[in-house]
């Protein structure tokens, strides 16, 4: 794999290849051995009972079915009078949870919250009314933002980006680059120790956030055993492993210092590639490789300025040599990050409008903002003041380094943008949520129906239903007919014969569902020649 | 008064619309233990076609059936067994007339006819109910279902397709 293109000079390493290749084959093991297959934020596709479905008897228990695989992380239910109930018997089936239902519950309006872990992941998080005998006020479910702990978790995450790309970064233009190491060494491990104690903060945090508990419940083992659990854990610990190996190779012995700092800076793509919105796109192979590249070339270029504005500020004679090899490597290394990120820019945002109707596309505008400014700086100071500089003319090395000084200024502004993704699904994302079916289950003593209407917002959609006796008997309609119906809109009805694909299906194809909102679905199974049987229910369509 | 009059004209307006809408029972009423001769209004066809076949489910309860040929139609019965046998005149019957088919005739949108057969009504029917006889009229590649049942409690102008029905009078 190559990581960026710069003069590998074999002297240094081949002293003891051994430590060296173990370690780097390490830390690839763990690139490799990521979770292979990885989604967007997971949508809840059916939920019984079903949202805002009104129950006779109070359910022996309650399933969630998700578009893809998830882990269950909290689930509750509020009851009418708002007092919560932990359901924590459940188990996993494919994309199905099925809860236990401990009690017989009260007549009024439930809400059945739940938390699970996406396979990116992330928390996702939703929760479904539904009500016994008739329906009450809603009680309040208490999902809301716990913006100290985002704010924590943003910090820390900016910290562990700092540690990263500074440190490990800076660890590796020392090593690789600089002639004389001592310049900018404080500065580096100062970075890296805020990156180590910034990774385990960062995994609580995520823990804390996965399971929705507030920032005094740190200390919790369950915590941090969801946070390993998740993607993110294999982040921090990849994210541990590369600082280390950055710290080593500063503090270290002298020989295997090149090579402890190469596998510090493939730590740095390894660890970002294991999590995080954009490793979770689809296509894999692109992405992730994609993403590790992107990495290590931040590191490589946001690592070098700081040790290089100091050397030039404090050691400029010695600095030419690594202004000179810097500039070299800066070209390649930036159009490998300008080229990664536009790629995964592409696969997250898909349509250039989603750069202005979504949050993540407005820290996206925000973070190309920065970094034309970046470019601009990094361009003037490579094309106009790097030769001048090698020179050896001292005022042209001091605008050098008081434009390094803005360049680290603009690239933790950068990271802070970055850090703030953690909270915005990509339009990606909202697009698969958005295509999503939305299914209701309709059970009557005579007949029950499966209707899933794809996608499951307004416009043009196709309607699937899977028809069975109340008793969960097969049930050979002659003819099935699905009628939507919105009464407070003023349309007359929708009514639509479904066709039988020989799938076992009723369906009913180029449907056009003109208006989002609650509407009534009827579907109307003529059992025999004399006898039809008609069952209903609202189902929820979704604007676009 | 006022109020009367309104209502009247209520029923003037809505009352025959709905009833020419829907294929119904000539007389609407009929005492259990007695015998009631059902006339079958046809006011159309389905969606403009002409009828090509009327089929009438002969509800529980309802026996001894004899349908009326009609000139140019094929008049067929389907016989099955009753849930339970019924005494008439003496005997014990337990199987009977379940559906009644008159088929291959052409009765045009446009034109008005209608099907008629004798039944007993079993004494045992529950006066004061309704009693349902659902119908398919079958066109020429269409069918107009009237087979729906009201659900207890729901109002029988709400159905789409109302199966025609009578109004079971006590036993006189």
């Amino acid at each position: 794999m190559k990581v960026a293109p710069f003069p590998i000079r074999p002297s240094g390493v081949r002293n003891k290849p051994v430590t060296g290749c173990l370690i780097a084959a390490f830390v690839l093991m763990a690139l490799l051995v990521l979770p292979g297959r990885a989604f967007a934020h997971a949508a809840l596709v059916a939920a019984d009972p079903a949202d805002g479905s009104v129950l006779m008897q109070s359910p022996a228990r309650f399933s969630l079915t998700f578009s893809e695989p998830v882990s269950p992380l909290v689930i509750a239910l509020v009851r009418p009078d708002g007092t919560r109930l932990a359901l924590t018997s459940f188990r996993l089936t494919d994309r199905t949870v099925e809860i236990d239902n401990p009690e017989t519950l009260k007549s009024g309006t439930h809400v059945l919250s739940w938390r699970v872990i996406s396979e990116d992941g992330h928390p996702v998080g939703g929760s479904v009314l539904f009500s016994i005998g008739a329906p009450s006020a809603a009680p309040v479910a208490g999902e809301t933002a716990d913006w100290s702990l985002r704010a924590a978790i943003w910090t820390a995450k900016l910290l562990l980006y700092a540690g990263l790309f500074l440190g490990v970064g800076g660890a590796f233009s020392l090593a690789w680059l600089a002639e004389n190491r001592r310049c900018g060494q404080r500065f580096v491990i100062g970075a890296l120790l805020c990156g180590l104690a910034a990774a385990p903060v960062s995994l609580g945090f995520q823990g804390l956030d996965a399971l929705g508990a507030p920032l005094g419940r740190i200390a919790a083992p369950p915590v941090w055993q969801t946070a390993l659990e998740t993607s993110f854990g294999w982040t921090a610990l990849v994210a541990l492993i590369a600082l280390g190996l950055a710290l080593l190779s500063l503090v270290g012995p002298r020989t295997p210092r090149k090579l402890l700092a190469l596998a510090g800076l493939i730590g740095v793509g390894a660890a970002l590639a294991a999590s995080g919105h954009a490793s979770a796109a689809e296509p894999q192979w692109l992405t992730r490789p994609l993403v590790f590249l992107h990495g290590a070339a931040i590191a490589f270029w946001a690592g070098a300025l700081a040790p290089l504005g100091l050397a030039l500020r404090y050691q400029p004679a010695e600095a030419k040599v690594f202004l000179r090899r810097f500039s070299r490597a800066i070209l390649p290394v930036v159009a490998v990050l300008a080229a990664s990120g536009i790629v995964l820019a592409i696969i997250q945002v898909q349509t250039p409008a989603a750069l202005i109707n979504t949050a993540y596309g407005r820290l996206l505008l925000l973070k190309l903002a920065l970094l034309l400014f970046l470019l601009t700086l990094a361009s003037v100071n490579r094309w106009t003041l790097t030769a001048p500089a090698e020179a050896g003319d001292t005022e042209v090395q001091r605008r050098l380094v008081r434009s390094i000084g803005i360049e680290t200024l603009i690239v933790l502004a950068i990271f802070g943008v970055a850090a703030g993704w953690r909270f915005t699904p990509p339009p990606r994302a909202l697009a698969i949520a958005a295509a999503q079916p939305i299914s209701i289950h309709i059970h009557t003593l005579k007949a029950m129906a499966d209707l899933s209407i794809t996608p499951g917002h307004a416009g043009q959609v196709a309607a699937s239903m899977v028809i069975m006796t109340g008793d969960f008997g097969p049930l050979d309609a002659k003819q099935v007919t699905l009628v939507l119906s919105k009464p407070d809109s003023g349309i007359e009805p929708i009514k639509r014969p479904a066709t039988k694909p020989g799938d076992g299906t009723w369906r009913v194809d180029n449907l056009v569902i003109p208006l989002a909102g609650r509407w009534n679905a009827r579907i109307d199974i003529l059992v025999s020649d004399f006898e039809v049987v008609k069952i209903e229910a609202p189902i929820d369509i979704r604007s676009e | 008064m006022k109020k009367y009059l309104l209502a009247a004209g209520a029923v003037l307006a809505l009352g025959p619309n709905t009833a020419l809408a829907h294929i119904t029972l000539e007389t609407q009423e009929a005492a259990v233990a007695s015998t009631y001769k059902a006339v079958l209004r046809v006011p159309h066809g389905c969606e403009g076609k002409a009828t090509t076949a009327v089929r009438v489910q002969i509800p529980e309860g309802v026996i001894s059936v004899k349908p009326m040929p009609k000139p140019g139609w094929t008049l067929q019965t389907k016989k099955g067994r009753y849930e339970k046998s019924y005494q008439l005149y003496g005997e014990t019957l337990t199987t009977g007339v379940k559906e009644v088919d008159w088929r291959g005739g052409n009765l045009p949108d446009e034109f008005y006819d209608e099907f008629v057969f004798r039944a007993s009504l079993a004494a045992d029917l529950p006066a004061g109910q309704m009693l349902y006889f659902p119908v398919v009229q079958e066109c020429d590649g269409a069918a107009a279902r009237w087979i729906e049942i009201p659900a207890a409690g729901q109002d029988e102008d709400a159905l789409e397709n109302p199966a025609p029905g009578i109004k079971l009078l006590p036993k006189k």
